[in-house]
C-alpha cells in the first residue's frame, strides 16, 4: 500500500510546504506542454519555414514536397518541391524540378523551373529548362539553358508523379519480420 | 545491400559527442524514397522510405518512416514500420510502431502502440554494427 500511496504523498507535502509544490504540480503539466510542442510547429511553421537538409545530410533517392526545400547536404536522386534553395557546398546529382530553383552549389543534372537564380558560386553542369531566369557573374554553367519551361507538356508539371514507386530497399526484410511477429 | 551506408554508420555511431554539426529538419510535406545518411540530428516530419544512419533520429508527430534505422539515439513519436538498432531509444505516447527496437536502454510512454518486439543487446553489439544483420525469427 505505502508503494502505491507514494506518488500521492510527496504531492500532499508538497501543496502543504512552500519549496516543493511547483514540482508535482509541474510535472502533469508538462507532458500535455511536451506532447503539444513537437505538434504544433509543423502546423505553425510547415508553412514557412523550409525543410532542411543540412550538410552532414546525404540521401540517396528521391525527394518531393509540396513546400520548400532547403538543401546544404548531397543529394544523389531527383529533387521535387516548390522553391528549391540549394546552397554553397551543397551538391545535387540528378534534376532539380520547382517553381522556383535558387542555385549557389552544384548541380550535376538538371534544372526544370520556372524560375532559376544561379548564383555567383553555382556550379551547373546539365541543362537548365527554364521561363525565367537569373545569372550572377562568377557562376559556371556547362549545358544549354532553354527557355522551354511549361511550353512542353514536360515531367515537371506535377509535384507529386513520384509516389507509384513500387516499395523496394528494406522490403524483404520487412515483410519478413511482420511475417514472424 | 548495405555496403553504401557501411561508413557513415560506423562514423555516425562513433563520432565525438562535442562535434554538433548542424541538424535537418524533414517537414511533413516532404517525402523521400531511398537511404539517409546523416551525420547529424535528423528530425522526420514526413515521410521517409527507406533507410536511414543518423546520429540521433527524431521521428515527429505525423513523421512515417518504413525501412531500418541505425542510430546512436532514436526518438520516435510518430509511425514507424521496420527496425531501430540503437543503444538509446525514446518511444513516446504518440508512437504507432511495427517492428523490432534493437537497443541498450529503452523508455516507452504510455499510450504508444507497438506491436514486435524490443531485443536487449549489450553496447559494443551497437559499436560494431557495421552491417544490419537479418532478423532470425
Amino acid at each position: 500500500m505505502t508503494i502505491f500511496n507514494r506518488n500521492d504523498k510527496p504531492a500532499d507535502t508538497g501543496t502543504s510546504g512552500a519549496a516543493p509544490a511547483p514540482k508535482p504540480a509541474a510535472q502533469p503539466v508538462a507532458q500535455p506542454q511536451a506532447a503539444a510542442q513537437p505538434l504544433s510547429p509543423p502546423a505553425k511553421t510547415g508553412a514557412s519555414m523550409p525543410s532542411v537538409i543540412s550538410k552532414a545530410l546525404k540521401i540517396t533517392g528521391q525527394l518531393e514536397s509540396t513546400e520548400d526545400i532547403q538543401i546544404d547536404g548531397e543529394i544523389d536522386g531527383d529533387v521535387r518541391g516548390v522553391g528549391v534553395k540549394i546552397g554553397n557546398n551543397a551538391k545535387v546529382k540528378g534534376t532539380v524540378y520547382g517553381d522556383e530553383v535558387e542555385l549557389a552549389g552544384t548541380i550535376d543534372g538538371k534544372i526544370e523551373a520556372k524560375k532559376v537564380i544561379l548564383n555567383g558560386t553555382a556550379r551547373m553542369s546539365g541543362d537548365v529548362v527554364h521561363q525565367d531566369i537569373k545569372i550572377e557573374s562568377g557562376a559556371f554553367i556547362d549545358g544549354h539553358l532553354k527557355p522551354e519551361f511549361g511550353k512542353t507538356a514536360s515531367k515537371s508539371a506535377s509535384v507529386s508523379t513520384l509516389k507509384p514507386v513500387a516499395t523496394t530497399g528494406t522490403s524483404p526484410a520487412d515483410k519478413a519480420a511482420e511475417a514472424r511477429h | 545491400m548495405f555496403a553504401l551506408s557501411r561508413r557513415p554508420d560506423a562514423r555516425a555511431l562513433s563520432a565525438p559527442r562535442g562535434v554538433e554539426l548542424p541538424p535537418s529538419y524533414l517537414r511533413s510535406s516532404l517525402r523521400i524514397r531511398g537511404v539517409l545518411e546523416a551525420e547529424c540530428e535528423l528530425t522526420i516530419g514526413g515521410v521517409v522510405i527507406g533507410r536511414i544512419a543518423a546520429l540521433k533520429l527524431v521521428i515527429a508527430p505525423g513523421g512515417h518512416v518504413e525501412g531500418d534505422i541505425v542510430a546512436r539515439e532514436v526518438v520516435i513519436a510518430g509511425s514507424l514500420k521496420g527496425r531501430v538498432f540503437a543503444p538509446t531509444v525514446a518511444v513516446e505516447e504518440t508512437a504507432h510502431i511495427d517492428g523490432r527496437i534493437f537497443h541498450h536502454t529503452i523508455s516507452v510512454a504510455r499510450g504508444a502502440h507497438f506491436d514486435g518486439r524490443m531485443p536487449w543487446r549489450p553496447i559494443s553489439y551497437f559499436e560494431t554494427l557495421d552491417q544490419l544483420p537479418e532478423t532470425q525469427p
